[in-house]
């Protein structure tokens, strides 16, 4: 079977260019990052979702400052439902700046109102490393000029003043957002401070974004092979981490639908390699832990610390698959995790039955219909419509997506994970596994799914 | 003032419209915007209520940004009623659409829906806040639905305002047993605390009514219940059809006997015995712990109405409001805060300000939502969760606080928050 039209979708045709069943005889995949039709009940977000809320958002000791009216601003407020962890939460994720704009700043300009914002923000919160000002959609359409006010008040406060063009309206989901966010941030953060030291083990760990503190899970395995961490992009950053990255060997790029762009200028610039990793599950994360280590020649030390952590976690991983096994998972995740998980799955034994993404372009429909078996569906942007009906019809064990999707599980008696901001993680690496398992085991067997009840209605 | 906001106490138009129209079965919201104007709202929702939601969006890219957003918007309509049928869709608009100027009355009237109404809701979010969002919606909706018919009915109309569900219940249990007939407008004690039984069925069960929002113009009188979220729909309901009209919060003793009064006056229906019960019961649980709350100094954050309404209560518990704060500048909250409290008055300040207040005025018990939660931690007062959003603690929205069996609740949610923080030293 190729692209497959579902039942909800009749009354949108255009939809089957994105739904396809993965036949192995076939080379096709779904139609993707392209505007979605309008009304559909798009689950995506937007630019300025991508760029403040999945990027910038973690950077730790800078001053976020929302240029637009409200609503922008209190969504991404402490990460908004994102659960990026920092080291400094006095103050990171505590404040949300916005400047508020009101009708006559809309009418008349909000260049001034930018500006005092930017100083009194930089006033009460001195010890702030930088002011990001990211503009939302109204901004893009009156004109102001960010680029000129964020130099201004640059030179009025000493500090770096960076202005993030990252209007909502501008893609067709988050995913061009990410792509503001890390052009924004090459061209005005990396490069711009040097290393107090350097080792000849220096690496980032681009495009992980401290998910219920994965950074805590990820960071000990490498350093105990002897590298050290000099930026992560972007959980758990300071403005200054980013601004020495350019200095690494190394670049190991976990998220790889939200980071290739800053990979990519790094290796052409500064000649930093990069290695693709995934750090989820046993197999998985051995396998970045090998690819690191034939890169630094630390290749005795890393299945050192792959044999005795996998010793540890072996046998109970052993268990829960004995209790998974056979057990059919739906995964619908932004992008890179609909795939980083089809394999984590598999080590449990549990089968993905569908597959989809939010913003995911082709690169990951191609490593998706890679992993799965045939006859997985394979859905590009899925809608609310479309996925109660993948979630009735295919009636998957588990469905692990966002919050978004979340109660619509619930109240289809589906049991779920939220593979977005977590049960309670962190979810990466070695030990994450383990909590990963225990959530999942949690779900799938949680007495009260067999209390529901079939009920006509009166 | 400053210019920047730090730590927002409000949230912008489009999510309040959306409240208001998740209270109406079978209706979809559909923003006319970009996708993070539906995509955060929606989580805002799941978080507070822990239902599920489902709102469309037009998905404004960068061309329908620089020609107009028309095509997105009649294709948006066609294809929601397609793939829905809903019996209403509330066209929203946003910063971004009102500010390329999309003419949405103009595109929503040249179009045939059979038997979906479509309504168009001006919701820009550089005006106001949320709660001028719902009351926007709710003001939009009776204007294009109402319609008279002969003869006039004996209903009343009440306009609950952004409120949670449990305060909804509380209010149909105080007006069942007056076995009056009355419409609530809109209606979420189901749609956003909905039962799970299957099968899920396509919209949630309850709300109110299109019928119902129709017939609204036959009532012999309305009561906004929040003057600042459902306000404008009672003046456009008493000027238009010549109804009574009342606005009353009925939190507390005597704002909730003042309600029952106004019922009474409109519908001639007695107050029965089994209320005059309830309220004997909340006054019991008040006299029980008046040595705990009296003399206690209180900061009051939430949307307008219900931030006055809880300072007048707080003040019956003994307690002396020192803070009122509202989520959104109003002169009229300005006037009426002033005959509540003769503390400090917060108009539409950001939550930054509140806490500077909580600091300089020695408060005992702060009220307010989650985003209040790291005020009451840093301050070290006695938190009470109240308003929207809670998503700190699970179970806010099944509880109301109206009424006087609301009242209960809310007495005995204050003095245990004051006994664990006495716990806490």
């Amino acid at each position: 079977m190729p692209l497959t039209l579902l039942n909800s979708d009749k009354a949108i045709p255009e939809r089957e260019k994105h739904t396809y069943i993965k036949a192995g005889s076939e080379n096709i995949l779904p139609l993707s990052n392209v505007q979605t039709t309008p009304g559909d009940f798009t689950e995506r977000g937007c630019t300025y979702a991508g760029c403040m809320g999945v990027v910038c958002g973690p950077i730790k000791d800078v001053i976020h400052l929302v240029h637009g009216p409200i609503g922008c601003a209190y969504w991404t407020w402490g990460g908004g439902t994102r659960q990026n962890l920092s080291d400094n939460p006095s103050f990171h994720g505590k404040y949300c700046f916005s400047t508020d704009m009101q009708e006559d700043n809309i009418i008349f300009g909000g260049e001034d109102k930018l500006y005092k914002s930017i100083l009194e923000a930089h006033e009460e919160f001195p010890e702030a490393s930088g002011v990001f000002v990211h503009s939302t959609c109204a901004i893009g359409l009156i004109g102001d000029d960010l680029g000129g006010v964020c130099k201004r008040a640059e030179q009025e406060i000493g500090i770096r003043v960076i202005p993030f063009n990252c209007e909502g309206f501008r893609g067709c989901s988050q995913s061009l957002g990410h792509h503001i966010a890390n052009d924004t941030l090459f061209e005005r953060v990396v490069g711009t401070k040097e290393p107090e030291e350097l080792t000849d083990y220096d690496m980032n760990i681009i495009g992980d974004y401290n998910i219920q503190g994965d950074l805590w899970a990820i960071m000990p395995l490498f350093e105990r092979m002897g590298i050290r961490i000099l930026c992560t992009f972007t959980g758990n950053a300071s403005v200054d981490e980013i601004a020495q990255a350019h200095r690494a060997k190394l670049n190991l790029m976990h998220c790889q639908r939200s980071t290739p762009y800053i990979c990519n200028l790094m290796e052409e610039k500064y000649g930093i390699p990069v290695v693709k990793a995934t750090l989820f599950g046993i197999e998985q994360t051995s396998k970045a832990l090998r690819d690191v280590a034939a890169f630094f020649g630390l290749e005795d030390k890393a299945e050192e610390i792959i044999k005795e952590d996998v010793a540890q976690i072996a046998p109970k991983i052993e268990a829960y698959r004995s209790k998974f096994v056979g057990k059919r998972v739906f995964i619908y995740q932004g992008a890179p995790r609909a795939w980083h998980w089809i394999n984590m799955f598999r080590e449990f034994g549990v089968e993905t039955i569908a597959a989809a993404t939010t913003f995911g372009h082709e690169d990951d429909y191609a490593k998706i219909c890679e992993r799965v078996n045939d006859g997985a569906l394979v859905i590009d942007n899925p809608n609310s419509l479309e996925l109660e009906e993948i979630l009735t019809d295919l009636k998957p064990d588990l469905f692990i997506s966002g919050l978004k999707e979340k109660y619509l599980a619930y109240k289809l008696g589906v049991p779920f994970i939220n593979g977005h901001a977590y049960e309670k993680g962190p979810y990466a690496a070695y030990s994450g596994f383990l909590n990963f398992a225990r959530d999942v085991e949690k779900t799938l067997f949680a007495p009260v799914w067999g209390l529901i009840r079939r009920v006509n209605d009166a | 003032m400053r210019s920047v906001t730090i730590n927002p106490a409000k949230i912008c138009q489009p999510i309040g419209a959306m409240y208001a129209l998740f209270g109406v079965h079978a209706a979809v919201p559909l923003v006319h915007g970009s996708q993070g104007c539906s995509a955060y709202p929606m989580r805002m929702f799941n978080r507070h209520f822990g239902e599920p939601v489902q709102v469309a969006v037009s998905s404004l890219g960068e061309d329908a940004s620089v020609f107009g957003g028309k095509k997105n918007l009649v294709e948006s309509i066609k294809n929601v009623i397609a793939r829905r049928h809903p019996e209403l869709i509330g066209v929203m608009t946003t910063c971004l659409s009102e500010t390329i100027g999309d003419d949405i009355d103009g595109i929503i009237s040249e179009g045939n829906y059979e038997d979906s109404k479509v309504v168009p809701i001006h919701t820009p979010s550089y005006v106001g806040s949320h709660v001028t969002g719902y009351d926007n919606a709710l003001k939009a909706l009776v204007t294009h639905l109402s319609e008279e018919s002969e003869p006039a009915n004996a209903k009343l109309n009440i306009l609950p305002g952004m409120v949670n569900p449990g305060d909804v219940i509380e209010i149909k249990q105080m007006l069942d047993p007056m076995n009056i007939s009355y419409s609530i407008l809109s209606d979420i004690s189901e749609t956003l605390n909905a039962p799970l039984m299957l099968p899920k069925p396509p919209f949630p069960r309850g709300g109110s009514s299109v019928a119902e929002l129709e017939d609204c113009a036959n009532a012999r009188g309305v009561i906004a219940l929040c003057e600042h979220a459902g306000g404008s729909a009672a003046v456009y309901l008493k000027g238009k059809y010549g109804m009574a009209a009342d606005t009353i919060c009925p939190i507390g003793v005597a704002n909730t006997d003042h309600f029952l009064d106004a019922v009474g006056d409109m519908t001639g229906a007695k107050i029965p015995y089994s209320l005059e019960r309830e309220r004997g019961r909340l006054i019991d649980a008040m006299v029980d712990v008046h040595m705990k709350t009296c003399g206690k100094r209180a900061a009051i954050f939430a949307d307008p109405d219900i931030a006055l309404a809880l300072a007048e209560f707080v003040t019956e518990l003994g307690m002396e409001p020192v803070i009122v704060s509202s989520s959104t500048a109003s002169r009229k909250f300005l006037q009426k805060a002033k005959s509540v409290t003769d503390g400090e008055i917060l108009n539409g300040r950001d939550l930054y300000e509140l806490q500077r207040a909580v600091k300089d005025n020695e408060v005992d018990i702060l009220f307010g939502n989650t985003k209040c939660t790291p005020i009451a931690k840093d301050e070290d007062v006695a938190f009470v969760r109240c308003g929207f959003p809670v998503y700190d603690r699970v179970g806010y929205h099944r509880y109301g606080f109206m009424g006087y069996h609301g009242g209960v609740y809310l007495t005995d949610l204050i003095a245990n928050a004051i006994l664990e923080w006495g716990e806490r030293g």
